[in-house]
């Protein structure tokens, strides 16, 4: 699993982001490195919603981080409306940037304590002198009174409060991209739906498009129009929510929903668990990522890197043995 | 403001505001000149003109004093000015520029640090001269690589904050950034350490003048005067007194108003701390029945704490009973009371300011007739617990090994031989591969998942007739969430023990526990077998929060229902049925009375609502309801149409709204 390869990107013309072989590293001490991204490619459309979801560790945050640049991406190509973004630099970065816009986990930390929440807002139109007139309709929009909300500071707030706040300073420069990091999984269920239920609302009225990450497949599905699956910085599975989970085709895919409480879900009972937790990212398996955990695993993913290729309509895969199919030497189990 | 701050604060800056006002306005003061001798007789006591006296060369002391604090105060606010001014700059660039910049400046500053001070001070005032000026500038430049560390570190810690990130996002360049959302962050803590700053600023001028290396004579300073008054200590101590006094004075005003401005940054206070009681008060219980042949009983538990916005009902008369072999989920949203019910059970609830009430039973014996020492002997051997997050739970600095055997030996009275061979068999038990090598091992070796397994390992090592589990699997991947939660149920069946299970998560609790309690504002509101009540819910709110979570079998883009609002106000809750504000189903009685448990068709299945869904009681509601999750209506529907009413209150039949 775990692979690399470009085949399930569509046309430069028909995506608004196009992200290509995405590699982010740290360094580790001792001269070695945390491969944290390997490679990894996707798009999104126009007025999509993109999900990503994997476990603590399989890069997701670190991917979004480096679309924004912050920090650049140690190689690869984040191309938003064909503009190069790891190609610009200093105030060229700065005004593109802003195009893209963003929505944190931790609905405390995203907000500054000691500014008020019309301030908080109103901070991007102030940077670029334009959308002031914006501030109060944004503020509506999310679900706030402008009259009573705005002249207060965020430690009066409820988490699922300041997650509308966080998303109101996103939306007020009309950004081409949200991309929206774990927003609700800090939230209690019954504030998640309404922060979930926002969210489908503004796409529909703004028209936005939407890169949504969360470690919650569920979550994942109800937001997402395709669902990339992620594991220990490379990419596994590309599809609908539909076509994944009910064909899920990568093992670990099915390992990870089999491994979701299926209590009064209705679905299927687990085919085969995987056991153990995800190598080090400082010296990741050689092949496929997930060999060292897989229950189909050979000596050819061992060997060899798999690379994404289509298997259904728009349901791409990077194992040698996708589940279900026979071909590179797997059995049809 | 004043509250929050203190009284002790409010003395603190009335004296300082007073020394000051004396400082400025001495030339206005009917006092004698400080410098004029023989004003009164030499090394005279206190007396009229001269309320503190006079020194050996009979001039006022209070005069002195007063302008005495000049210098004082003039060194200490000066000294630190410049202290701030140089320091912070780089301090802030420092902490938000990073690598080059942070380890040049970091590197300089460290051989400031190793500079000794006492030289430095002695070099300056030989070459240039004791003036105040320069006393002011070697204290300052003294004070600059204190702070540009303090600034530093409060610096990296907002420059890490998401909202530095969104605002770098939104477009701001690094100026804007710097002054909009991290001076006024690191402002507060940088006053706090100011005013610190300032005591001992004066402390230091003091011991300068002390040592001759002050402001020179005639010029008054604190230090100077008690130096001059040394050798009179026998004849006139007056002359040392009153100096010392007011330098102790302002130096304590001056560290008081920077610890209770720096307790300001520390917590934010809600008002809902418990105010300050030596004990545990105990509430009345309501007569119950001591179940015989169950584990573990719970009978009208309640924790309250008095807080100053008033009493909080965290646990409100909870009752339950588990028997071995079984599993009790505790599920509620945060606030519900669902972790405080468990520290109640297990006498873990803060002392202070606590109210508690009810009986817990374990084998007929009611563990709130136990005293301290009882109880600790019982948690840990018959009653353990795990809890969310392991890192809390497991000491750092000793090896998994040192912890693990550790209760064995305590408990069991094993030897340390054998303790840790019995340690190395339980965390086998428990799935860890190469138990021998992590005996050795420190926790942050380990991940997540296997430091949550390590404390589970601690938690059976007793053989417990109960397990708590607070939230086990909430900071863990999905993966090893399953892997956690069958560990878990494969001890209990091997070990026939219970186990309490408190989850925020519908769907982990609908797989693992036999029997559910949903609580919402420190109360049952439904309780029952896992399967018939997430299968012909009753309550409102439970078939609310089932219908907020995604599944997985529903389309993309389905919408969910919502649960408008949020928890209410512990220490205020609403009126009747404290779900009322939320419930779609609300009819007047609800928030005019609240609901008993009734009791459900299905035996042992019960449910606080007035107008329970799934029967004819909320129909009349429910066929308007829009956004509804499609598998509820229909069972609603088809539970309204046939559905034999056979409801029955266990508290009295005649309560029963209908």
């Amino acid at each position: 699993m775990a692979g690399s390869g470009n085949a399930h990107l569509r046309p430069a013309d028909e995506v608004v982001l196009r992200v290509e072989d995405l590699v982010v590293e740290f360094p580790a001490g001792g001269g070695r490195s945390v491969h944290a991204v390997s490679g990894v490619s996707f798009d999104v459309a126009r007025g999509e919603t993109l999900g990503i979801v994997g476990e603590s560790g399989c890069g997701k945050s670190t991917t979004a981080r480096a679309l924004m640049q912050m920090p650049p991406p140690r190689a690869g190509s984040v191309r938003l409306d064909g503009v190069e973004l790891t190609a610009l630099r200093g105030e060229a970065l700065r005004r593109t940037r802003r195009r893209l816009q963003m929505v944190f986990q931790d609905p405390i930390s995203s907000l500054n304590p000691r500014r008020r929440v019309r301030d908080i807002v109103a901070e991007g139109p102030r940077v670029w002198g334009t959308g002031a007139d914006l501030v109060d309709e944004m503020l509506t929009a999310v679900g706030l009174d402008p009259a009573t909300a705005a002249a207060r500071r965020p430690h009066e707030f409820s988490g699922g409060q300041c997650q509308r706040v966080s998303i109101a300073r996103a939306l007020v420069l009309e950004p081409e991209v949200v991309i929206c990091d774990e927003p609700v999984s800090a939230l209690d269920v019954s504030v998640q739906a309404q922060i979930l239920a926002l969210l489908e609302e503004l796409k529909e009225r703004y028209r936005l498009t939407l890169v949504f990450i969360a470690h919650d497949l569920a979550v994942v599905k109800n937001v997402s129009d395709r669902i990339l699956v992620m594991y220990l910085g490379k990419v596994c599975e590309l599809a609908s929510g539909e076509a994944l989970v009910g064909r899920p085709a990568h093992p670990y895919t099915r390992a990870l929903l089999a491994s979701i409480p299926r209590g009064g879900l209705g679905l299927p009972p687990a085919d085969r668990l995987i056991s153990g937790e995800p190598p080090s990212p400082v010296t990741p398996p050689s092949g496929c990522r997930f060999r060292t955990r897989c229950p189909a695993a050979t000596p050819l993913c061992a060997a060899e890197e798999p690379v994404m290729r289509r298997i259904g309509a728009d349901h791409w895969v990077a194992c040698h043995h996708p589940h279900g199919r026979g071909s590179n030497g797997g059995e049809v189990r | 403001m004043r509250r929050r701050l203190g009284w002790g604060f409010w003395l603190a800056l009335g004296w300082i505001t007073l020394v000051l006002a004396a400082a400025a306005a001495a030339d206005l003061l009917p006092l004698p000149r400080y410098d004029e001798t023989l004003a009164g007789p030499p090394q005279s006591g206190p007396g009229p003109g001269h309320p503190f006296g006079t020194d050996g060369l009979g001039r006022d002391v209070l005069s002195r004093v007063v302008y005495g604090a000049r210098v004082s105060l003039g060194v200490g606010v000066g000294a630190v000015l410049l202290g701030v001014l140089i320091g912070a700059p780089l301090g802030v660039l420092a902490g938000y520029r990073r690598r080059a910049v942070d380890a040049v400046i970091m590197g300089v500053n460290d051989i400031a640090l190793a500079f000794p001070a006492l030289v430095f001070a002695l070099a300056v005032v030989a070459f240039a001269g004791a003036s105040l000026l320069n006393v002011l500038i070697v204290l300052g430049v003294l004070g600059v690589p204190a702070w540009v560390r303090l600034v530093r570190g409060a610096t990296m810690v907002f420059s890490e904050r998401e909202f530095v990130s969104a605002a770098r996002l939104l477009g701001a360049r690094d100026r804007t950034v710097l002054w909009r959302e991290i001076v006024p962050n690191v402002s507060l803590p940088v006053a706090s350490y100011a005013f610190i700053g300032m005591a001992v600023a004066i402390v230091a001028e003091g011991s300068l003048a002390f040592l001759g290396l002050s402001v020179q004579a005639p010029t008054p300073t604190w230090g100077g005067m008690i130096n001059e008054g040394r050798p009179l200590m026998e004849t006139a101590p007056h002359v040392v007194l009153l100096p010392s006094f007011v330098m102790f004075l302002t130096v304590l005003a001056f560290n008081l108003l920077g610890d209770r401005l720096r307790a300001l940054t520390d917590v934010r206070q809600s008002g809902l701390e418990p105010v300050r009681r030596r004990r545990a008060e105990r509430l009345p219980a309501r007569p119950h029945h001591v179940e015989e042949d169950v584990l573990l009983q719970a009978a009208d538990l309640r924790t309250h704490f008095t807080t100053a916005r008033g009493t909080v009902r965290a646990v409100d008369g909870v009752s339950f009973t588990l028997e071995r072999g079984r599993t009790l989920a505790v599920v509620g949203e945060s606030g519900s009371g669902k972790s405080m019910l468990i520290r109640s059970v297990l006498g873990l609830a803060p002392e202070s300011g606590t109210l508690r009430g009810g009986h817990v039973y374990l084998d007929g014996q009611d563990l709130t007739e136990l005293d301290d020492q009882q109880m600790r002997r019982l948690l840990g051997t018959r009653l353990a617990a795990v809890f969310q997050d392991p890192m809390t739970a497991l000491n750092p600095v000793r090896t998994i090994g040192a912890q693990v055997a550790e209760p064995l030996m305590v408990h069991l009275g094993m030897k340390r031989r054998a303790a840790r061979a019995r340690a190395a068999e339980l965390l086998a038990s428990v799935g860890i591969p190469e138990p021998a090598r992590t005996l050795r091992r420190y926790p942050h070796q380990l991940s997540g998942g296997m430091r949550q397994r390590v404390t589970i390992a601690m938690a059976l090592s007793c053989g417990p007739d109960v397990l708590f589990a607070d939230e086990p699997t909430t900071a863990l991947d999905v993966t090893v969430q399953d892997q956690v939660l069958r560990l878990i149920r494969r001890q209990r069946e091997e070990r026939h023990m219970a186990v309490v299970l408190v989850s925020h998560d519908l769907s982990v609790v609908a797989e693992w526990a036999d029997e559910v309690i949903v609580m919402y504002a420190g109360k049952v509101v439904e309780r029952g077998p896992a399967a018939t009540l997430f299968e012909r819910t009753r309550m409102p709110y439970t078939e609310a929060l089932l219908a907020a979570v995604p599944k997985l079998t529903d389309p993309a883009h389905h919408p969910l229902r919502l649960l408008p609002g949020r928890p209410p106000d512990l220490a205020n809750p609403p009126s009747g049925c404290a779900f009322h504000p939320r419930c779609p189903y609300a009819r007047e009685r609800c928030s005019a009375e609240e609901p008993p448990l009734f009791q459900a068709e299905a035996p042992d299945h019960l449910y606080a609502c007035w107008y329970p869904v799934g029967t004819g009681a909320g129909a009349v509601e429910t066929s308007g309801v829009s956004g509804m999750s499609g598998a509820a209506e229909v069972l609603r529907a088809t539970e309204a149409a046939g559905a034999e009413e056979t409801t029955d209150t266990i508290e009295g039949a005649d309560s029963r709204g209908r």
